[in-house]
């Protein structure tokens, strides 16, 4: 095992609250972000979705941009949990030119692209929107919003980006290559993946209810979240005091479909597997999985499968929190890795709302916010298209 | 402890004859802005049946990694990692339109399920039951960089033994005309292309045909910091300045990005021979996996063709043992890669 990567700092922005203190309020609290739809100009009204509930332009008066700015809903949720994330472990501007940053976007400026895609081929009114379009475009404008950090890269391998983001950076401090990398993923709501995954008929009507027996599908939501990853040596001399630590993780293929998951859950078997040995964790060990758990046919079968494989007797407290903040795809792996943060620093369970009716051959989440025991080490798992499956452990310090 | 994956195996798709290294003898030159990839015969690897489902950058991707897997024997490697900058951009584009035109009620998933991003990863692990390691990154023209980077750095960590890393980029006739809008293609004399590019890396050195010994990737940085990063970089890699035979350059005939490189080449490798590659493969986000391409041919073979030598008649470089790449993408984002000859070849 070699040594953990520690969290010197982490932001967070989702439909339960901008920043980690109403975000902890909601999940105590027991309430969801989950309603109608307001910001996303859509003809979906019958889907529930979990909006961050700020316009474009409430946000940028919050980041102190100018209204008439070119930006993206994507990046002005990634510019307010990267602020919070750096000012949480004093990244301050001299810092920033020593520093990486890695996010995981798959959506990035598509939700002005929708909305100019016509302007941009047939008149010149909103070209400077074809340059934010893509991921790579999302990221800087992010960075750019802070200074110049020394380097920036992007991944986009769908709703595991953010979480194959902190695997990234975990690996480049253990390699020796950086001190600090700053990793998470963002996303917003657009009417194409809206619409994408309506198309394959996987959006519930009603809100969703992950290992539900009567789970009928997942509510899109949007977010971002990061985490400032740095290593043992650098926190110790910028004495820092660390909110947790990246004890282990581990990406797999499930290889089995470009949307759907294996029966039996190979990859999500596979990733959590690796994350506990690279932790050199036995499965007893842990304290709680905050589950991908989509509240999707397939995916909540798919994954009790796994951890049932791989937790036999010994099933920890499990939970979905996109009960909460619906399904946030391409960030959900950094803003479901915060909520285990603060799980760890906090000592409870976030619970699995809306579950009422075990399924068969499934996995029955948590209901109760009190741990039967200390929470030391929680599982936090990601699972993209592609069956791209990637579990992060993260542990209390 | 310093472990330095070799390449065991490239293979290309682009604008030059598919597959081959006829190129670097008569290389196919163009008098256009754009130019679509030209197309092998894609049978020997992708099932007809499927096929018929698949847009062409798939095919296109599953072939190079199968031709790859195949010559260097590894069947499944530890890893797969790719990198594009738009992803399946022609299927986005078809969603996309039809959003826009038809609204939001007769979607059909076929576009959208192949719009992801990493959806060419997940093929190839689909198609090869690879359940290792899989990461996609989509970085504008460095995503490659940025997965050869994360190749290396497992590899130092002895976290895998073997990579299947590569590059893919469609440029669709309408995307061409919005990124030609924006600059950032089909400028001055520069060629749009499209690139497919497959690499396979393995700490193994039998029959290897190049060491990749580093790779950095900077933003927006000053000359101080490239010639630090540099400087590090190569003494890592056992080497110095004076080590480096020629670098390859992204130099594409855009006045405006090419402009970087001459800025810069003068004061960062004063002397050292300038190679390009980009007027032979054109422009696209992942080009620069092409140049990685070239300079592991040049290495192999001993030899650099004239066509890719920049600074005709100065310069004719003997047998290179080292290369490094510079690749600056819009005059933000850098990387360094360095690739050395096998030794005692």
């Amino acid at each position: 095992m070699s040594e953990p990567i520690l969290i010197s700092g982490a932001g967070i922005v989702s439909a339960i609250g901008v920043g980690k203190e109403p975000t902890l309020k909601s999940l105590l609290s027991q309430s969801s972000g989950i309603g109608d739809v307001k910001y996303l100009q859509t003809a979906h009204d019958e889907f529930p979705v979990g909006e961050v509930k700020l316009s474009d332009g409430e946000m940028m008066s919050m980041l102190g941009l100018p209204q008439d700015s070119t930006q993206i809903r994507t990046s002005l949720m990634g510019m307010i949990a990267l602020k919070e994330a750096l000012q949480e472990a004093g990244i301050n501007s001299d810092l920033i030119g020593s520093t990486g940053f890695i996010s995981g976007t798959t959506v990035g400026g598509m939700d002005k692209s929708e909305q100019y895609y016509l302007d941009f081929l047939d008149n010149d009114r909103h070209n400077e929107y074809i340059a934010t379009h893509d991921c790579g475009a999302c990221t800087e404008m992010i960075a750019d919003h802070f200074g110049r950090f020394a380097w920036l890269s992007t991944i986009s391998t769908a709703c595991s980006s953010a979480a194959n983001a902190i695997v990234a950076a975990a690996n480049l401090i253990k390699a020796g290559e950086a001190d600090i990398v700053v990793a998470g993923g963002c996303e917003c709501l657009s009417k194409f993946h809206l619409n994408g995954f309506n198309s394959l008929m996987i959006l519930d009507t009603a809100p969703c209810r992950p290992f539900d027996a009567t789970r009928r599908g997942l509510n899109l939501g949007e977010g971002a979240a990061y985490m400032v990853l740095e290593s043992a040596a650098s926190v110790k001399r910028r004495g820092i005091v660390p909110l947790a630590s990246l004890w282990g993780y581990g990406n797999a293929c499930d290889a089995f479909h470009q949307t759907a998951s294996s029966p039996d859950g190979t990859g999500a078997y596979k990733a959590m597997a690796k994350a506990l040995e690279m932790g050199g964790v036995v499965p007893s060990g842990i304290d709680y999985i905050n589950a991908h758990g989509t509240g999707t046919e397939n995916n909540d079968l798919s994954e009790s499968q796994a951890i049932i494989r791989l937790f036999g007797d010994c099933v920890p407290p499990i939970s979905s929190t996109k009960s909460f903040t619906g399904h946030t795809t391409s960030a959900s792996g950094a803003i479901e890795a915060v909520i285990c943060i603060l799980a760890l620093q906090h000592q409870f369970l976030p619970v699995n709302l809306n579950w009422k009716e075990p399924m068969e051959n499934g996995i029955k989440p948590v209901t109760d916010m009190k741990s039967p025991r200390p929470i030391n080490m929680a599982l936090c798992n990601s699972f993209g298209f592609g069956g791209n499956d990637t579990s992060l452990l993260l542990s209390r310090v | 402890m310093k472990v330095f994956p070799y390449i065991k195996a490239v293979s290309q798709i682009s604008i030059q004859e598919p597959l081959t290294d006829v190129w670097m003898e008569s290389p196919h030159w163009y008098d256009a802005n754009f130019v679509r990839s030209i197309d092998p015969d894609f049978k020997p690897f992708v099932p007809a049946a499927q096929g018929r489902r698949m847009g062409k950058l798939l095919k296109r991707a599953l072939t190079t990694s199968l031709s790859v897997i195949r010559e260097s024997g590894i069947a499944c490697p530890d890893a797969i990692m790719m990198g594009t900058g738009l992803g399946c951009i022609e299927s986005t584009e078809r969603f996309l339109e039809s959003l826009c035109r038809d609204g939001e009620q007769l979607l059909k998933p076929t576009h959208f399920m192949q719009s992801t991003h990493n959806t060419v990863a997940s093929l190839i692990g689909i198609q090869t039951g690879n359940t290792g390691y899989n990461i996609t990154y989509s970085h504008k023209g460095i995503s490659v960089d940025c997965a050869l980077h994360d190749a290396l750095v497992q590899f130092k960590l002895g976290m895998i033994g073997s990579a299947l890393v590569g590059g893919n980029d469609e440029v669709s006739p309408s995307y061409f005309t919005l990124l030609k809008k924006i600059g950032f293609v089909g400028q001055d004399s520069e060629v749009c292309g499209e690139a497919s590019v497959a690499m396979m890396l393995s700490n193994e050195q039998e029959n290897a045909l190049c060491q990749v010994k580093g790779v950095k990737v900077l933003y927006r940085p000053d000359v101080c910091r490239l010639q630090s990063a540099l400087s590090q970089m190569l003494s890592e890699a056992d080497t110095s300045l004076g080590g480096i035979d020629a670098v390859m350059t992204g130099i594409s005939g855009n006045r405006l990005n090419d402009k970087y490189y001459y800025d810069l080449l003068p004061e960062l490798l004063p002397g050292v021979p300038v190679l390009h590659y980009k007027h032979i493969f054109g422009e696209s986000y992942s080009a620069s996996g092409l140049g990685v391409y070239a300079t592991v041919r040049c290495l192999q073979h001993g030899f650099i063709p004239q066509s890719l030598v920049l600074e005709q008649p100065t310069c004719s470089v003997p047998a290179p043992n080292r290369i490094l790449l510079l690749n600056i993408a819009d005059g933000k984002d850098y990387s360094f890669i360095l690739l050395e000859k096998i030794c005692g070849k």
